[in-house]
């Protein structure tokens, strides 16, 4: 059995992104919930003891739909409470201009937390490859050499090919080869990708921004479908989170009377060949989903997911 | 500009591929007597791609290669080259070579075409397959921001060919299909200024591109990966048919064309498949169309096989010479007697070769010196 959290703001004011202080609100109730520890801190710790912490954004939309840096900064301010050092913080995609694009700051120094692109100078990918059934690719080296964990921080999106690009699909931004894994609905190649070793033993968690959710248009920004939902999702287990993330954006695709995925050519079969690898669950019934409401004084009620 | 690039003149022999991310950056400050000064950038290049349709519900559908990637806003296709750009296809290494080199004409392999020339060759990043064998992956199997790519218009290409006095352009190294449209405009501007140009391809293409495409070329060397679509499928990742139309399409066209084949140990190096082969080009193309064996190195995702034995290459060489095709090759194993071109006619050494070096030249015009047979291609 997994669990997913899922945390929605009410109270606030639907179609604007929380502040860094609410984010940081949704995430400490979020995380209490998880690993019932009623201090946040310690249940970072617990998560991250110690080393370097990596968070993969997505960035490839700008700045109207990508990891936002206000969630970015309120778990970074977590993690240092946590006592985690700021410069062993490291936020990171792709590129440089992606992260630019999406509102970060570059900092590649050793003051502060670093937030970086693999083609920065220096870094690059891995001189090894890395294979698992029909994907063979070089990983970033913020990855390989530079995090001991990470967190794994993508938006909640309908996507053109895959269906969903929700955790999974975010770690094509690791690798060096991501055009080369788009057939066939990704599938494969997805689950394949969070398969490859040094992916699979650092991720240790998964949080997917649906404050705003892309139920159609994916992965780019399309005004036309984008709906206010007002939750984060937070797993321990890539998969299970991923299929909560699926079942939420399918409601909006109902709910705009926009056909299910898979009628339209996207079922999302990697999450099944996911579960196969035994990177986690794809069945809703081996899924605890824990759904909390946090209003706008800060307390917290149980919620529905839908 | 991020800095100055020199690249060494004619004659020399090292690549410059600029793949500083996979750690391969050449000695690029080597040799710099009557050297060109280039430019590296950091920027993509922004032109619209050309065989590309809008679809209905947003998105492209490329019409360039056989793979016909669907590619929505901000994603690329398999190629890694082009970008869907708000609904308009972009190729963004237009004008962005990543490796360089003047070589001999011999190293494409073309054999038959103007023998001891040189040819200006160039690459951007990208490719629209994936051969587990590729011997360029750090420059065909990334994206153009892995690479250090040189700032090379159309123009400056053919500014280094005439004031080098090199005489043709190779588009080569990665798969040039993927920058079809700035491989386009350079023969363009190449023929108007007397420079040939010759494409070193896959021969993964549409019908239309290549079409249009051929008309400007002066040659064309198709790397045939296997005569059979299970291995196009699982090494090539790619489709065989394709590549077979392509070739009798650009035979017909008239425009010189030469053939390799990788002998890879295992995988396409049975009798039977050299006599299917062999049989397949003369029904199709000829007795006289080059055929180049060549010796596979264990290289990118197939280090696990050695190296072709010779013996395998000579066996190919044997059926396919025994099955009627007169210009056979091998490749990749310098100093080999099949190396040299001989007349079938009189079967004496008309082109005696040494790995890229020619060593004795019996033509006369495009005729055997000693016999007065006629030896097809370009002289």
């Amino acid at each position: 059995m997994s669990t997913v959290i899922v945390v929605k703001s009410t109270g606030g004011n639907p179609g604007k992104k929380p502040d860094s202080e609410k984010y940081k609100t949704l995430l400490n109730e979020g995380l209490r919930l998880l690993t019932e520890d009623k201090n946040p801190s310690g249940c970072l710790a617990r998560l991250f003891p110690g080393g370097r912490v990596g968070m993969k954004t997505n960035c490839l939309a700008g700045r109207l739909n990508s990891t936002t840096p206000t969630l970015v900064d309120a778990l970074s301010e977590l993690l240092k409470e946590s006592g985690i050092e700021e410069n062993n913080i490291i936020v990171w995609e792709r590129s440089n201009r992606e992260l630019s694009s999406a509102g970060y700051k570059l900092n590649a120094s050793s003051f502060g937390r670093r937030i970086l692109g693999t083609d920065s100078n220096g870094v690059g990918y891995s001189r090894a490859f890395y294979s698992s059934d029909g994907v063979n690719s070089l990983i970033s080296r913020i990855l390989t050499d530079m995090i001991d964990y990470n967190i794994n921080l993508p938006v909640l999106k309908d996507h053109s090919i895959a269906g969903l690009s929700g955790g999974l699909k975010n770690m094509y931004g690791a690798v060096h080869n991501p055009n080369k894994y788009h057939d066939n609905n990704c599938d494969p190649y997805a689950a394949n990708i969070s398969n490859l070793e040094p992916i699979r033993k650092k991720n240790r968690l998964t949080i997917i921004d649906a404050i705003m959710v892309q139920y159609n248009g994916g992965p780019g920004f399309d005004s036309r479908y984008m709906a206010y939902y007002g939750g984060i999702l937070i797993s321990e287990d890539p998969v299970a989170v991923d299929r909560v993330g699926l079942e939420i954006l399918e409601y909006f695709r109902r709910i705009n009377s926009l056909p299910p995925l898979e009628k339209v050519g996207r079922s999302v079969k990697y999450l099944k060949t996911a579960a196969l690898l035994k990177l986690g669950m794809d069945k809703l019934d081996k899924i605890k989903i824990k759904v909390i409401d946090v209003g706008r004084e800060g307390k917290s009620r149980p919620g529905s997911l839908l | 500009m991020e800095r100055r690039l020199f690249l060494k003149c004619m004659g020399c022999t090292t690549c410059v591929t600029a793949a500083s991310q996979t750690g391969l950056l050449p000695d690029i400050l080597g040799g710099i007597q009557n050297a060109a000064a280039f430019d590296y950038t950091k920027k993509l290049s922004n032109v619209e791609a050309r065989y590309y349709k809008k679809l209905k519900d947003g998105g492209i559908e490329c019409e360039l290669c056989p793979r016909h990637c669907m590619v929505t806003d901000l994603e690329r296709g398999y190629c890694g080259v082009r970008e869907n750009q708000k609904d308009k296809y972009i190729t963004l290494v237009y004008g962005l070579p990543c490796s360089l080199n003047i070589d001999p004409i011999e190293k494409k392999p073309l054999f038959h075409f103007h023998p001891g020339t040189t040819a200006f060759s160039l690459a951007t990043a990208g490719c629209n397959s994936n051969c587990k064998f590729c011997q360029n992956w750090e420059i065909s199997q990334v994206r153009p921001e892995q690479t250090d790519n040189i700032d090379l218009s159309p123009a400056a290409v053919v500014d280094v060919c005439t004031s080098r006095k090199v005489p043709t352009i190779a588009y080569t190294y990665s798969e040039p299909i993927v920058f079809y449209e700035y491989m386009y405009d350079t023969t363009v501007l190449g023929h108007k200024n007397d420079i040939k140009s010759v494409m070193i391809t896959g021969g993964y293409i549409e019908e239309k591109p290549l079409a249009d495409l051929l008309v400007h070329l002066d040659a064309v060397k198709v790397d045939l990966k296997a005569i059979r679509e299970n291995y196009y499928r699982d090494i090539v990742n790619a489709e065989l048919k394709p590549v077979l139309d392509g070739l009798v399409q650009t035979r017909k066209s008239g425009v010189w064309l030469e053939i390799v084949y990788l002998v890879v140990p295992t995988l396409n190096d049975t009798e039977s498949e050299f006599k299917e082969l062999a049989r397949w080009i003369k029904a199709n193309l000829g007795t006289d169309v080059p055929l180049h064996f060549s010796r596979f190195h264990p290289q990118y995702l197939l280090k696990n096989l050695p190296p072709t034995p010779i013996s395998t290459l000579e066996t190919a060489w044997n059926i396919c010479r025994a099955e009627g095709l007169e210009y056979v090759y091998i490749g990749n194993v310098r100093g080999h007697p099949a190396e040299s071109t001989y007349c079938p006619s009189c079967g004496k050494k008309v082109i005696d070769r040494n790995g890229y070096r020619i060593r004795q030249y019996n033509l006369k015009g495009n005729r055997c010196k000693y016999c007065d047979n006629e030896i097809p291609g370009r002289f």
